[in-house]
């Protein structure tokens, strides 16, 4: 419980960076995945690496729909909390 | 592990290749997590120098990729390789195969494949046997494609067998179907890997059996029904590993030889202390588990890998047990070289490498000892180390899991290489000399606290004075009454040693029992254990005796030597410390007027309270 997009953020933000190859900074001032390479290979590359740096499995619908950064440290949060 | 990925990317930044010790932590790690990072991060890897072997790799998949190839990269830079890898698109496995349409100088093509290149769509599953000639046929199919792509090509093709997905067997209700359709898959799998008979170039990985012996999960659901994707990870990983293996063999990366420590790793329990009859080996556990070591090790060395002996003890009981002790497999002419002394094993390891005209880099070196392993990784990084401490059940495994010594095919030289070696090694001399390696004992951090015994110690103290044999100045045992004794005599003085290094806490591993009158401190007995040798312990001992008698007024400090069958490594070892033999076995020492002999690299924790209860111990008997 009490995990939050605040609390998750900055790790969220750090391996999608690794992934899109961005400047988590960068990330953050442009967070719409869709203005990168967000395609299938970069989204798996991502699930595998947010699922083992936070121990958990996402809902592949969830992580599907999931259009920003913030976004996706909301599903991870959500995840975490259920 | 995240300093492992750190560290490759920042060799990769400087544009360098991760040096050796890297290398040999990629092999050794087991979590694809992290090897999928390190593969990502070799993405970039250049070789300006040419240390490492280029190879080219392709692979073709009947299925989504996912992280291979970034596993491959990971396993094939830890065996030595700079890889180029190409993966060829994605729903064109026939045509790439049947064409020739990947890169043709590969020197290893590996094809991924899963069960729905085998199955038929329309699997009847009340009479599952029906598939049977499909399944024949595709497997042809299969085979003649390999020799289409192999036309021409001096390329190692890499196929694995393929598991029977469980919700398919499942949903097959009657169990004599059930078994008809198991039956079938074993027949195709066997079917793979006889392609390797059929194609001298092909090799075939056991998946299959592989995953049976693993903690991973073949498939996650989601991933193959979202990317087609039919293997976690881990399973992924088990097959990069095992092309891995296959490239070093291949390529000529293998090693050659296996230097191994006695005891605690050849043997349970420590020569010097408990003799010949008292190691444990064979019988039931533990025994058993070194007596498993003992007969692969020597299933290695017929097949060609080099053996050498480096273990810190005397060399006439080791060759006694050797020779003598019934259970032992690996008899002294089982190695070729073999350097039993009480110098430091890098510089051991080193000397064997000469004699046998190899290099270092084709060693293995497997000890049970943190201190030991540590010393050969700092100086020695390119030795693969294996760790023989902890369960010794484990010990065959973490031998053998590697492969390390992997080779494509026996030759008749590798079955007389060891013989070869042996002779080469028997020319050489090794009486090995007591070098220090001074850099390496600095960065141990090594810190020694000599205290007074107390009633907490008094037990242990004892039982070093039982059961230590090498360091055993003068056979003297005090027992835990006798030492007990001295906690308030103002006569005497019982000290224990403690000793913790960066690598942890070794505990109490010594004790020394003093005599004292007001002008001269005799010791009695000094026993210190056999683990904390060679790093200097015992010159810091006397250093902190030495002050403790100056601060008492004492003019004399008084050594003694009691030869024994044992105890050769402590001869000597007053007139190191700086002592002035006196004859008779008895040396002194001025303190304070002579220097401390203790070493450079040990701090010394001499905790206030332990020196002021000696100090008052003094005042009452002035």
């Amino acid at each position: 419980m009490g995990n939050t997009v605040d609390s998750v953020g900055a790790e969220v933000l750090e391996v999608l960076g690794e992934v899109l190859s961005q400047d988590p900074e960068a990330l953050r001032a442009q967070p719409v995945l869709a203005g990168y390479d967000w395609d299938s290979l970069a989204s798996l590359e991502a699930l595998a690496q947010l699922e083992s740096a936070f121990g958990v499995r996402l809902d592949l619908r969830a992580f599907q729909a999931v259009r920003t950064v913030e976004e996706m440290a909301a599903l991870v949060a959500a995840t975490l909390n259920s | 592990m995240p300093e492992l990925v750190d560290a490759l990317k920042a060799a990769v930044g400087a544009g360098t290749v991760p040096g050796p010790d890297l290398r040999l932590a990629l092999i050794q790690t087991d979590d694809a997590s992290v090897l999928r990072k390190a593969g990502r991060a070799l993405a970039k890897l250049t070789d300006p120098d040419g240390r490492l072997r280029p190879l080219r790799l392709s692979v073709v998949a009947a299925c989504t990729v996912g992280p291979l190839e970034s596993l491959l990269r990971a396993c094939l830079v830890g065996a030595g390789a700079c890889p180029a890898i190409e993966v060829t698109p994605y729903g064109a496995f026939e045509l790439t195969l049947a064409t020739g349409g990947f890169d043709r100088s590969s020197e290893l093509l590996l094809c991924l494949l899963d069960e729905s290149y085998f199955l038929p769509d329309d699997l009847d599953v009340t009479a599952p046997q029906a598939a049977g000639p499909y399944l024949e046929e595709r497997l042809a199919q299969l085979s003649g494609l390999l020799g289409a792509a192999l036309r021409g090509s001096e390329a190692t093709l890499v196929l694995h067998t393929v598991p029977l997905p469980r919700a398919l067997r499942d949903t097959v209700l009657s169990l004599r179907a059930r078994g008809a359709l198991t039956r079938l898959w074993h027949r195709l799998n066997a079917g793979l890997l006889e392609l390797a008979e059929e194609h001298p170039q092909v090799q075939v990985v056991d998946l299959v059996g592989l995953l049976a012996e693993s903690q991973v999960a073949a498939r996650d659901q989601r991933l193959h029904k979202y990317a087609d994707l039919p293997y976690t990870d881990g399973a992924l990983l088990i097959l990069a590993t095992e092309v891995r293996r296959i490239a070093q063999a291949r390529s000529g990366l293998s090693r050659k030889v296996l230097a191994l420590d006695l005891d605690n790793t050849l043997w349970g329990g420590v020569l010097g202390e408990v003799g010949p009859q008292g190691v444990e080996l064979g019988g039931l556990y533990p025994g058993k588990s070194f007596a498993d070591l003992q007969r692969t090790v020597s299933r290695l060395r017929e097949q060609g890998v080099v053996l050498v002996l480096a273990s810190k003890n005397d060399p006439d009981p080791v060759d006694e047990a050797l020779r003598r002790h019934p259970a032992v497999l690996l008899r002294p002419e089982a190695f070729s070289v073999s350097m039993v002394n009480w110098a430091p094993k890098a510089g051991n390891l080193r000397k064997a490498a000469d004699a046998l005209g190899l290099g270092t880099d084709s060693f293995v070196f497997m000890d049970d000892s943190d201190f030991e392993r540590g010393g050969v990784a700092a100086e020695l990084p390119e030795i693969a180390i294996i760790d023989a401490s902890g369960e010794p059940a484990q010990l065959v495994d973490s031998l053998v899991r590697h492969g390390w010594f992997d080779v494509v095919e026996l030759t008749g030289t590798d079955r007389r290489r060891p013989e070869l070696y042996r002779a080469r090694g028997l020319r050489n001399d090794f009486s090995g000399g007591f070098s220090r390696a001074e850099d390496y004992l600095k960065a141990l951090d090594l810190t020694v606290a000599i205290e007074p015994v107390t009633r907490f110690t008094v037990a242990r103290a004892a039982q070093l004075a039982a059961r230590t044999n090498q360091f055993n100045l003068t056979g003297v045992r005090f027992d835990e009454a006798a030492t007990a004794a001295m906690i308030d005599a103002p006569d005497r003085l019982a000290l224990t040693v403690s000793v913790t290094d960066r690598f942890g806490d070794e505990g109490l591993v010594g004790a020394l029992w003093v005599e004292r009158t007001a002008r001269r401190w005799s010791v009695l007995n000094l026993a210190l254990s056999c683990r904390v040798l060679s790093r200097g312990v015992e010159f810091a001992i006397v250093g902190r005796l030495a002050e403790l008698a100056e601060q008492a007024g004492a003019q004399v400090l008084e050594g003694r030597f009691t030869p024994s069958a044992k105890n050769s490594v402590a001869e000597g070892f007053w007139e190191k410390a700086g002592f002035v033999p006196e004859g008779g076995g008895v040396f002194t020492f001025a303190p304070g007027r002579m220097p401390d002999p203790t070493p450079s690299w040990i701090t010394r924790v001499d905790s206030a309270g332990s020196a002021k209860s000696v100090d008052r111990v003094e005042s009452e008997e002035q």
